[in-house]
């Protein structure tokens, strides 16, 4: 009962952030329905057990991408940004007015369409079978020894992923480094001599 | 009890918002909003079917491994983005060419 509860608040609770998110034309509004959408994640995630994995949900998302994103918006402006061919972009589906969510909405609706004919085909072919696990148990120590018994590799490679984001991200995101005057002198110079030759 | 399909649908839902959000918006850290998104569905999924099919809990670590790319991608496409917009004042997506700054000589 507690676990149904839990279910359709949590649900509520992303459905709601994400059709916000859709209809907002303030990216930082969008940000922060980003969140709810986390968060409510998170909580599906402890309805099925999986307590770790919510807990690094939190962590890693709340704590960490969404911020990331927030200084991104902060740091580009995050308008609506009207280049120098606004009318050609009008007619076009540009960000948040009618023509966007009538081309979003209709592609969305097509494709949502497509994937639950296709999946209900393929249910009724395969017929997922259905454990009876009714059972919440501690998940932490089973992962711990899996991370390092079954999935070391890819354990391993995720480290590895991570320190090439990071020295990535330094280095794409460095400030701008300005000609120094110097090397115009040396060159001036430098033709000069020739010159003189 | 809830079922694997009411899992699915929300899922779904998340699959759904993310791919309208990605076609309909214009700025690239929305886009990349989107992303999120989608890479959170996927996750969802992985972590259902472990509990409603399997007794094992590999779906939880490929979970664990989806959020660690998520948060990858994120700091590179952000990145990415601030560099952009240090060389051509803004990030609308239809401006994005290419990322090398004009050789001031």
């Amino acid at each position: 009962m507690f676990i149904n509860i839990l279910f359709f608040s949590a649900s509520a609770l992303v459905i709601a952030s994400c059709a916000l998110m859709m209809w907002t034309k303030n990216l930082m509004h969008s940000c922060v329905y980003l969140l709810g959408v986390l968060i409510g994640v998170a909580g599906l995630y402890l309805t099925l057990g999986a307590d770790f994995v919510a807990a690094t949900q939190i962590m890693v998302y709340v704590g960490g991408v969404v911020i990331l994103m927030l200084f991104a918006v902060m740091l580009t402006g995050g308008k609506d940004f009207q280049s120098k061919t606004q009318q050609l972009l009008n007619l076009l589906p540009s960000m948040g007015n009618k023509y966007t969510f009538m081309w979003g909405g209709g592609v969305g609706l097509v494709f949502a369409g497509c994937l639950t004919y296709f999946f209900m085909h393929l249910f009724k072919v395969i017929k997922v079978q259905e454990i009876d696990n009714n059972s919440y148990s501690p998940t932490i120590e089973k992962l711990g020894e899996l991370l390092v018994t079954d999935h070391l590799v890819a354990f391993e490679l995720s480290s590895v992923l991570l320190l090439g984001a990071l020295v990535g991200a330094a280095i794409i995101a460095r400030p701008r480094k300005e000609r120094p005057a110097y090397i115009d002198d040396i060159e001036h110079d430098h033709h000069h001599d020739e010159e003189h030759h | 009890m809830v079922s694997l399909q009411a899992y699915l649908i929300v899922s779904l839902i998340l699959l759904i918002t993310g791919l309208v959000i990605m076609i309909s918006r214009k700025n690239i850290v929305a886009i990349l909003l989107g992303i999120e998104l989608i890479l959170n569905s996927a996750a969802l999924n992985f972590v259902a079917y472990s509990k409603y099919t399997t007794n094992n809990l590999d779906g939880h670590i490929f979970s664990l491994f989806i959020i660690v790319i998520a948060a990858a991608e994120a700091a590179v496409g952000l990145a990415i983005v601030i560099r952009f917009f240090q060389i051509k004042e803004t990030i609308h997506i239809d401006e994005v060419s290419e990322l090398r700054e004009e050789i001031a000589r």
